[in-house]
């Protein structure tokens, strides 16, 4: 074997071993898991007629917390399942993409709650940076994750850069109910939709 | 007297489809079959044979189990396998560095 050949077998085998490091737990019931809650958020939100900033940011910085604690939780019980370890190369690879953009957006939703005064309503800018904070999220850890993530990264990006169009139309729907609205809508019924996608086109595993 | 590295490359790894099948279970705690052969785009046919070969020189464990009522096998290397593997790699890695002026 000469060494031209050794350092292809090399970058073969570097390319197989980052294949098979990808991050591999079925993500259809994180999604729905996230999208169901999402939705029923934005409706009891709507329902409720939750208007000031200091209370749409909290309500939402609590859904996001609940629904990365049901993740790790879905995620962990698939790995138990497996009889893997939880916090595998692969699991610290996408959360540590995840953390830089979720982070921001959890700086936004803290500033949302302790800056504004009590008078002050909800509208779209704190809706629309949270979906480029998740866009950016999604798109970083899709590099490690083997099915469409990244797409739907740039979805919420686009949507994200589109619904900011709105604010500056002259008849701008940018209140309370339309936040609360956008938030139900991307972050429930998109993850709902995608979810659902996963669910019957994730590879049914293991049968030899 | 030592021999060349080339003549030291373990002839049951240095096969592109068990090199291939090493590669992704040195990665792995374990895959199951399926992954492997998609992972691969081999038949099924050719993985079978690939582990069979690697499992007769100890290299891969194979377990088979059941998944609710669907049959459930998964490889994993073994820690000769893992030994062997690395060896391999080393081996490869000589060849590349004595080629360099």
């Amino acid at each position: 074997m000469n060494s031209n050949s050794a350092a292809e077998n090399l970058q073969v085998i570097r390319t197989l071993m980052e294949r098979s490091s990808l991050y591999r737990r079925a993500l259809a019931p994180i999604t729905l898991f996230a999208g169901g809650i999402g939705l029923l958020t934005g409706i009891v939100a709507l329902l409720l007629h939750v208007e000031k900033l200091r209370v749409f940011s909290a309500l939402w910085l609590g859904v996001a917390a609940i629904t990365v604690a049901g993740a790790f939780l879905l995620a962990r019980r698939q790995s138990m399942k497996d009889q893997e370890p939880f916090w595998s190369p692969p699991t610290r690879r996408v959360t540590q993409a995840l953390m830089p953009p979720l982070t921001i957006g959890l700086l936004f939703g803290v500033l949302g709650m302790t800056t504004a005064t009590a008078q002050e309503t909800a509208d779209l800018v704190l809706p629309i940076a949270w979906m480029l904070c998740y866009g950016c999220a999604l798109h970083a850890a899709g590099f490690f994750v083997p099915r469409g993530i990244r797409l739907l990264g740039w979805f919420f990006i686009l949507c994200a850069l589109g619904t900011f169009c709105l604010l500056f139309r002259p008849d701008s729907p940018s209140n309370a109910a339309t936040a609360n609205m956008v938030m139900g809508v991307f972050f429930g019924i998109v993850h709902l939709v995608y979810g659902t996608y996963l669910h019957f086109t994730e590879k049914r595993k293991d049968v030899a | 007297m030592s021999l060349e590295p080339s003549l030291q490359l373990d002839r049951v790894i240095h096969e592109k489809g068990r090199l291939a099948i090493m590669s992704l279970l040195a990665a792995a705690p374990k895959l199951s079959f399926t992954e492997v052969r998609d992972t691969l785009s081999m038949t099924d046919g050719n993985v079978t044979t690939h582990i069979r070969t690697l499992q007769e020189a100890g290299y891969v464990s194979v377990t088979n189990s059941f998944e609710g009522s669907r049959p459930l096998t998964t490889c994993a290397l073994t820690e000769s396998g893992r030994k062997a593997f690395a060896t391999y790699i080393n081996l490869l890695e000589q060849i590349v560095q004595r080629a360099k002026p």
